[in-house]
């Protein structure tokens, strides 16, 4: 039959809009926003308008019903669980971000401003849902192409200028070598689609492996390496980050993660699908090469960070840490394939079991939990900035425990997260990846004890981590101001941190909704059981 | 009346008043941080509210633990699990007592909750027996000293202040009773965030900053290791029947004595490469779980943390940081390293911890002897008081575990009752320098004498408390049977270590009591009062220490009694690790009750009658520790 004709290949094709209508909401939110700035640029009705389209684009992701398409290697958009789960926590930050950008949103450039988030949000949301490397590439790219426009709406000095440009070449050079990598993939597959791609992949595998294929795989994590800021390619981060407009720089830290993470667990086969058969052998190279980054990522990423005196240099190495330790995550979901349960039982009954943590569900607790901690530290910097005035050493922060004891003790509550003390989001993160590196199997060929070792090293770093977050909390706390700083009084910003520092006590206290929500994003596998017949 | 018994003695009202003891602290804290100059009325209210709180729990506790040690005598499994009891939450309802609760704050499965009730799940998993009672009604204690002494010492935002010591009080609570391992980490690490603000916004001195900062992170590094090495423990050691991981405390020692009795039976059998193995594994992990613990306690050489904090800490709250959480660590020790790596501990306790504790017994007593400040001497004598109680823990007999327990609560009342008679100098004098002190007999004559009690009651004098656990301890080290066992010098330097310490005390007592009298520059140089003695507040914060100091060391048997069936089960897991350490078959006779229930009590039923004499008929350990002391 023609597949013209396939009514099958139809209701796909055309189903797909159903499944991106938030997206449209919020995209057609931006135009409307873009079109009337033009005409009249007011910061509280384009704020207000913005805000709306959000919560249009939730309303919509909550009651559009969807289904998963009829052809799912010809759909460019799936709607399953980890693309819902992407899509909530973009919808969320996006409202967050709305919220604590408020002191930097500047009359005249209002609209562009809301606008270019909007996009960037839209864009986030669909790299969790898309199924084709196309869809990936455009969805990555409506994330990088407004924050171009970001980062140089307020351009003024000489540092934002070179934040802005750094960040437009690298940027760019990231996406072509991802798109390089991406033409192997089509190359040795013949299809542009995720699952055939993995399908194939996973098929040829089992027999031999192919080297373009692994050729492939790595071209496309040094382009995603530049998002998730992981190490060899993280040298953007600490310039843009002191140079950039805080809230810009606030999304620039946390959509940019997400949509990598996901990319990455899309591409290499670890969430939807049979997770258990991914297209590569996870007995090779490739976990040994996330393990190495993950490394890497965290050592450098906190001891560079030990070293600066700026706050916002010193946020962007410790989310470049923060990065490595979410790719724990990833490489622990590559030990999946390998993980077999052994148990020792008299009877002989045979038990299917599930390791209880799976890697990218540990992932996602992570990432949450990380965006509340970001965008919550930038909130308060943003709030204790003024333009005449703006916060940039940590020195800028003494003794604000006595002068502004609620910015104090929300900034107190995100550090402590992000040392990953007890009570705190952060620990629940850190608790799920630390066990996740544990349940990982030790006994496969290449890797060992890697994993295990994996663990330990996080726990030092997360140590040497410590010291420099201390560092911050012990200027605000015991120290006397030198100069005592003026805040913005922008309300929303605060109420957005002191949210936000809510949350991140709410997830230490009692994680169990998030990890719940990970878990059906991220279902762990089920692993069948070796019998050991018991000594008696 | 029938009623009003009945209430009282219900397992609801039991769990309440547990759940209450973790959660008041937290709410005193909350509640005293909205006051300013009036707070310390209000924090010791609180602190009273909270003590006779403790008070109840330890009535109600001490019946239910004896009438527990009654009944379960005659039971023998080669299993042995310990059995909390007024757990918030039980699953068994308002009828009874299950031993586990249904409180689950975070799950790592999907599976439904009722189906089998040990599963991945972190829990508000909390509940008493004899090893933690004693050591909450510490905690519920000392924190009325610590704030007797900062009464008018703290100037500046005195709230705070106190809510910082609620919670540093709540969180010590908190990791006591824990019967979850991630729950008691939460409680462990939350002890940091008071501790560090106490220090660095209350110290007296200019390196107050370095000292909190070097405590959180030292303390940091450590327990994130500690943490690796209790997941690592979770991970390896799976539910027999389901397979599922447990961080319950009481299912996870079952775990990991089913795993390594069949690893042993396999040994036996001739196969001993999965006893090997398993033991490597202990191995690492008891590496990674010292970690933490060693820097907490602190052993030598992981102790250089200490001496800044305690000396740059305000006075207040030296006494909660000696009294309190030195002992998470030593408690840590005996509650998880000890259950949960049994062999290991066995193997690597004496040997190597022993080691540094022995090293640090001898190291930290001659540079306590050295110091010119009391202060920082007292901190220094703590590192070598607690190096004897981690030996007499990895002796790991009936002996040395009563006889630790006891010295936590012992060791927990004097140092900070000596800690507290600094506080009477410095507000006074506003030093703590030895050579600016002398005479002080005759200036302070009923200060003197309280003095005297407690400072006599640190080295263990007969009739005092230490006297009683110090010599159970060395009982135990004598007795203590392990490989390569060196345990004969390791006892020999922990009673050395009595001399050394009655060395530097009796010096200290002569230079500050005895000599010419010599005063230091008033505290408020515009008086012309001459500082006037014990007024009625210090004799409540160290005048109500001495007393109990004293009562412990007369009757220290309900302690002793209480204790009997958790040291029990931990004495049958020693055997078991030793039996299996040497590769001969588990002694089942020796976990039968006719000798273990023997074993614990003896010593102390003749010991604490007469401070005076009578001790040298016993076994030659006490002769020793007592002849040098006199």
């Amino acid at each position: 039959m023609n597949p013209l004709f396939d009514t099958q290949l139809q209701d796909t094709l055309k189903g797909v809009f159903r499944l991106v209508v938030p997206e449209i909401a919020l995209i057609g939110t931006a135009c409307v926003v873009f079109l009337f700035g033009c005409i009249l640029n007011r910061r509280w009705l384009w704020f207000t308008v913005s805000f709306l389209g959000v919560i249009l684009a939730m309303i919509l992701a909550g009651t559009v019903k969807t289904h998963t398409p009829e052809l799912l290697t010809s759909a460019s958009i799936v709607p399953d669980a980890t693309a819902n789960f992407i899509r909530w926590v973009a919808l969320i930050s996006a409202a967050v971000l709305l919220f604590i950008s408020w002191p930097e949103v500047s009359r005249s450039t209002a609209a562009e401003y809301y606008g270019c988030l909007l996009v960037a949000v839209a864009g986030a949301s669909l790299v969790g849902r898309a199924n084709d490397l196309i869809t990936l590439f455009l969805a990555l790219e409506l994330i990088s192409i407004p924050t171009y426009i970001l980062l140089y709406l307020p351009v003024r000095t000489k540092l934002n200028q070179e934040a802005a440009g750094k960040y437009f070449l690298l940027s760019v050079m990231s996406s072509a070598v991802m798109l390089f990598g991406f033409s192997y993939l089509y190359g040795l597959t013949g299809s542009t689609n995720l699952a055939v791609i993995t399908d194939t992949l996973t098929k040829a595998n089992s027999e031999t492996l192919s080297p373009m294929a692994l050729v492939g795989i790595v071209l496309f994590i040094g382009g995603i390496g530049f998002k998730i800021t992981a190490v060899p390619f993280h040298f953007y981060a600490p310039d843009v980050y002191e140079g950039g407009p805080g809230g810009v720089v606030a999304m620039l830290a946390v959509l940019p993660k997400l949509a990598g993470f996901v990319a990455l667990a899309r591409v290499l086969g670890l969430v939807g699908g049979d997770t258990r058969h991914i297209p590569f052998d996870a007995n090779t190279q490739l976990p040994l090469l996330l393990w190495i980054l993950a490394i890497l990522t965290i050592t450098l990423g906190n001891v560079l960070a030990l070293l600066q005196d700026n706050i916002r240099r010193m946020l962007a190495y410790s989310s470049v840490a923060h990065g490595g330790y979410m790719l724990i995550g990833i490489v622990v979901a590559c030990s999946i394939p390998d993980a077999t349960g052994v148990m020792t039982r008299s009877d002989g009954a045979t038990k299917v079991i599930g390791p209880s943590v799976g890697g990218i569900d540990a992932l996602f607790v992570y990432i949450v939990a990380y965006g509340l901690m970001t965008f919550g530290a930038f909130a308060v910097i943003l709030y204790l900035s003024t333009p005449e005035r703006q916060v940039d050493s940590i020195d800028d922060l003494a003794g604000i425990g006595q002068t502004h004891p609620i910015s104090a003790g929300t900034m107190a509550i995100f550090l402590f997260s992000l040392i990953g003390l007890p009570l705190t989001a952060g620990f629940a993160g850190k608790l799920m990846l630390f066990m996740g590196a544990f349940t990982a199997p030790a006994d496969t060929a290449t890797m060992r004890n890697l994993y295990r070792l994996l663990a330990v090293v996080a726990a030092v770093n997360a140590a040497i981590g410590a010291y420099y977050y201390l560092r911050v909390i012990g200027v605000m706390y015991l120290r006397t101001a030198l100069k005592p700083i003026q805040s913005s009084r922008a309300a929303p910003t605060l109420i957005g941190a002191m949210v936000l520092a809510g949350a991140t006590l709410f997830f230490g206290f009692y994680p169990q909704p998030l990890v719940n929500a990970a878990r059906k994003a991220a279902p762990v596998p089920e692993i069948p059981v070796t019998i050991t017949a018991d000594a008696k | 009346m029938e009623k009003i018994s009945e209430i009282v003695a219900s397992p609801v009202t039991n769990r309440t008043l547990l759940l209450l003891l973790v959660l008041v602290p937290f709410l005193s804290a909350f509640f005293v941080s909205l006051f300013g100059r009036s707070s310390r009325r209000i924090a010791l209210t609180l602190a009273f509210v909270h003590l006779g709180l403790t008070f109840f729990v330890v009535v109600l506790g001490t019946m239910h633990l004896n009438v527990r040690a009654e009944g379960t005598s005659s039971r023998t499994t080669d299993i042995v699990r310990f059995h909390p009891t007024f757990i918030p939450g039980d699953t068994a309802g308002k009828s009874g007592e299950d031993g586990r609760t249904g409180w689950t704050l975070m799950r790592l499965t999907d599976a439904p909750t009722s189906a089998n009730r040990s599963g991945p799940y972190v829990q508000f998993f909390i509940g008493m027996d004899g090893l933690n009672l004693w050591l909450v009604a510490l905690s519920s204690i000392m924190l009325i000293p610590a704030i007797l002494v900062s009464w008018e010492s703290v100037k500046t935002r005195p709230g705070a202040f106190y809510a910082w010591m609620f919670f540093l009080q709540g969180a010590a609570i908190g990791a006591f009773l824990s019967f979850d391992v991630i729950l008691f980490y939460v409680f462990f690490e939350l002890t940091l965030i008071p501790a560090f603000f106490l220090i660095g916004r209350w110290g007296e001195g200019s390196a107050r900053r370095d000292a909190a900062r070097k405590f959180f992170l030292y303390t940091l590094a450590g327990s994130l290791l500690t943490l690796i090495g209790v997941l690592g423990v979770v991970v390896t050691n799976p539910d027999p029947t389901t397979g599922q991981i447990t961080f319950s405390l009481p299912d996870l020692m079952a775990n990991v004595q089913h795993w390594l009795k069949v690893a042993h039976d396999e040994a036996l059998a001739g196969k001993p490469e999965k006893l090997a193995s398993l033991h490597t594994t202990q191995m690492w992990l008891f590496i990674a779980m010292m970690a933490g613990f060693m820097v907490k306690v602190p052993i030598w050489p992981f102790h250089t943390w200490q001496p800044a904090a305690y000396g740059e800490a305000p006075i207040g709250v030296t006494i909660l940081l000696a009294a309190l959480l030195a002992k998470l660590g030593t408690f840590g020790i005996l509650r998880f390293v000890l259950t949960l790596l049994p062999d290991a501990a066995i193997m690597y306790g004496l040997p190597v911890v022993g080691s540094f504790a022995a090293f640090g017994i001898v190291y930290a007593a001659l540079c306590a002897y050295a110091q010119r400040d009391m202060k920082l001497m007292i901190a220094y004598s703590s590192v070598s008081h607690l190096g004897f109680l981690v030996l007499a823990i990895f002796a790991f007999n009936a002996e040395g575990l009563s006889g630790s327990v006891l010295h936590m609560v012992n060791h927990g009342l004097s140092t900070g009752a000596v800690f507290a008679l600094l506080a009477f100098l410095l507000d006074r004098y506003r030093t703590t320098q030895m050579s600016q002190y002398g005479g002080m007999m005759g200036r302070f004559p009923n200060f003197a004498v309280l003095a005297f009690i407690l400072c006599l009651a640190s080295i263990g004098l007969p009739g005092l408390n230490n006297f009683v656990s110090e010599m159970l301890m060395l009982a135990g080290l004598f007795h203590a049977d392990v490989p390569h066992g060196h345990h004969y010098t390791l006892a020999f330097i922990a009673a050395f270590s009595i001399f050394l310490s009655s060395w530097y005390i009796m010096t200290m007592l002569q230079k500050v009591f005895f000599s010419p009298l010599k005063e230091p520059l008033p505290a408020d140089p515009e008086t012309t009062v001459p500082a006037s003695d014990v007024s009625r507040r210090e004799v409540f914060a160290f005048g109500s220490l001495a007393g109990l100091c004293l009562l412990l060391g007369l009757y220290p048997q309900p302690i002793l009694d209480s204790l009997k069936t958790d040291v029990k089960a931990l004495t049958q897991i020693g055997n078991g690790a030793r039996a299996r350490v040497k590769g001969e078959p588990v002694p089942v006779e020796s976990a039968t009750p006719p000798v273990s229930t023997a074993n614990p009590t003896p010593p102390p039923k003749i010991v604490p009658k007469k401070g005076g004499g009578g001790k040298k008929d016993r076994k030659d350990a006490k002769g020793g520790g007592g002849e040098e002391e006199e």
